[in-house]
């Protein structure tokens, strides 16, 4: 490779070995400094102060796919620059090479030829005279390529970690959000359970006024949902509706009829108070919603309940309307108990035109009216440990009746509180829940007398 | 605690069902997988005979219930046979002997019901 003699001088030769093994030795230092100038691994070159090329290496001359004639004495340093590059070089590059004499390490982009973009990292040296003149401009280019793939790479990973960062941080976020929502849902179905419930059973009894109530559900089971429901509410004129009843069947089904029951029987109550016709409704109401092979219905006491201004002593009168429901039990201020029949009356949602017996009681002072589910006389008394009964291994009316006697003349609270305690002695033999609801007329006080 | 069996018997006048045991909550699914089963014919009678029926609670009422709905549904009559003492008390307050054709016993209902298509 031939190098015409530009105006720079060549570099300085070392003292030379002598023979082939000196030549060998040579090649071996590569002290051949033209051939290590025009081949060196980065670009060289060299530019009047005004920027003109003077003098270019071969590798620089290879990268940018010139011929030397086409740069030599015919384009600038600025000329090899991409646009950009140009800028830069007129804005920062150019000044700080001529106010501090070198400058290194700078960014910049070629333009070959054939127009394609090669980045360099750029050196450059002010060469002076003697006399402290600048003379020319060394500069040293380095292929930037691998290193801006490098950096390219960097920044794509750099990117790719970014959003795989964001990717979790939106899975974070979206697992939160569904954990709310899991956590609200599981709030709510609380809720719903809760307020289920309550709507099965009334959390607590309001009693006119002038009477005792007092009630009790006996659970059997904790997996089944039992059927039974009761309820004491005010209706107009001073009188109350009550009930007391059973929706044949457990779980989820009968509770749901049991809320149908109840809402209906509240319902039918307002409409029209007279106890066999809240009765009729509900019947036409359960034999249009089941019917086939899955029915549901309920043996159910409906009461209404009305001041009794006329006796002097007070007291209520108690109109029962039955669908196939156990009777009451009337614990007279007497001390006698009794049942009060309903009979014939039928089951409720069976057939389409029921029939619904009625009976009516006056509620004197020291009158207690206690009605009940069959979960009580159908509780095996095995655990009683004793004939108990009516001799077939359940507690049965008999008992249940000769228990009232006993304990008549009673209270409301008292009598529920000794059947509480029969239930409780009972135990695994209660197979089925139970419902007890009493209403009791208290003996006048001194106050209330006068 | 009685088991509940079950037994089924075809006649001229048509299926006749027996329940022994108890019937309630616990044995209720099996008297209805039984029930289901039998397929009374327009104008039949489905007798069940109870005579061997020891315990009857509301859950066990379903099922009679239930029988009733199925041989209707087939357009056939259904009467119950034997209901014993200790469970009649439940029919009366129920009213189950109105709504259902009692007999003493599975022969004497085929023989009122013979009796009756026959006249």
């Amino acid at each position: 490779m031939t190098v015409k003699a530009g105006g720079e001088e060549p570099y300085a030769r070392g003292p030379a070995p002598e023979g082939d093994e000196a030549a060998r030795f040579s090649a071996m230092l590569e002290d051949n400094v033209v051939d290590l100038y025009e081949n060196a691994p980065c670009g060289y070159l060299s530019t009047l102060m005004d920027g003109q090329i003077a003098k270019v290496n071969a590798t620089l001359l290879g990268w940018l796919g010139y011929r030397r004639e086409e740069l030599v004495g015919r384009k600038r340093f600025a000329d090899l620059l991409t646009v950009g590059g140009r800028l830069y070089h007129e804005t920062h590059f150019a000044p700080l090479l001529g106010m501090q004499g070198e400058i290194g390490g700078i960014a910049l982009e070629l333009r070959a030829a054939d127009g394609t973009r090669l980045p360099v990292l750029v050196t450059s040296t002010v060469k002076t005279g003697d006399d402290g003149r600048p003379l020319l401009i060394r500069t040293t280019l380095f292929d930037a390529r691998d290193r801006r793939a490098y950096e390219t790479e960097l920044l794509r990973t750099r990117r790719e970690a970014e959003e795989a960062r964001l990717e979790a941080d939106r899975a974070r976020l979206a697992a939160e959000e569904a954990h709310q929502v899991v956590e609200a849902e599981r709030a709510r179905l609380h809720r719903l359970a809760t307020t289920l419930q309550r709507t099965l059973l009334p959390p607590s009894l309001t009693a006119p006024t002038g009477l005792e109530v007092a009630a009790y559900y006996h659970i059997a089971s904790a997996d089944e949902v039992g059927g039974d429901f009761y309820d004491l509410f005010p209706l107009d004129g001073g009188t109350w509706g009550l009930f007391l009843g059973d929706v044949c069947g457990k779980g989820a089904a009968a509770a749901a009829v049991t809320s149908l029951v109840r809402y209906t029987l509240r319902a039918a109550a307002v409409y029209d108070p007279a106890p066999a016709a809240v009765l009729a409704n509900l019947n036409t109401v359960l034999t249009r919603e089941y019917h086939g092979t899955d029915p549901r219905f309920c043996t159910v006491l409906f009461g209404l309940l009305t001041p009794d201004t006329e006796d002097p002593r007070g007291g209520f009168r108690l109109t029962l309307a039955s669908g196939g429901h156990p009777p009451a039990i009337l614990l007279g201020a007497d001390g006698s108990a009794r049942y009060l029949p309903t009979p014939d009356g039928q089951l409720i949602g069976v057939i389409p035109d029921a029939h619904i017996a009625t009976t009516t009681v006056c509620l004197r002072p020291g009158d207690t009216v206690l009605l009940h589910t069959d979960g009580l006389t159908e509780a095996r008394t095995l655990p009683l440990g004793g004939p108990v009964g009516d001799g077939d291994g359940r507690y049965g009316d008999d008992a249940l009746l000769a228990l009232a006697t006993s304990l008549a003349p009673t209270t409301a609270p008292a009598a529920v509180t000794a059947l509480q305690e029969l239930l409780d002695t009972l135990g695994a033999g209660v197979d089925d829940d139970t419902a007890l609801l009493a209403l009791s007329v208290p003996h006048p006080t001194p106050e209330t007398e006068q | 605690m009685t088991d509940l069996s079950t037994t089924t018997r075809s006649t001229p006048t048509g299926p006749v069902l027996e329940i022994a045991g108890d019937l309630d909550f616990h044995t209720a699914p099996r008297a209805r997988e039984v029930l289901f089963g039998l397929t009374p014919g327009p104008g039949q009678l489905l007798v069940v005979d109870l005579t061997g029926l020891t315990f009857c609670d509301s859950t066990g009422i379903t099922v009679l219930v239930a029988a009733r709905n199925h041989a209707l549904g087939h357009r056939a009559q259904i009467a119950l046979a034997g209901v014993p003492g200790t469970v009649a008390r439940t029919f009366d307050i129920t009213g189950l002997t109105q709504i259902f054709a009692t007999h003493p016993t599975a022969q004497d209902a085929i023989d009122r019901w013979s009796a009756r298509t026959d006249g």
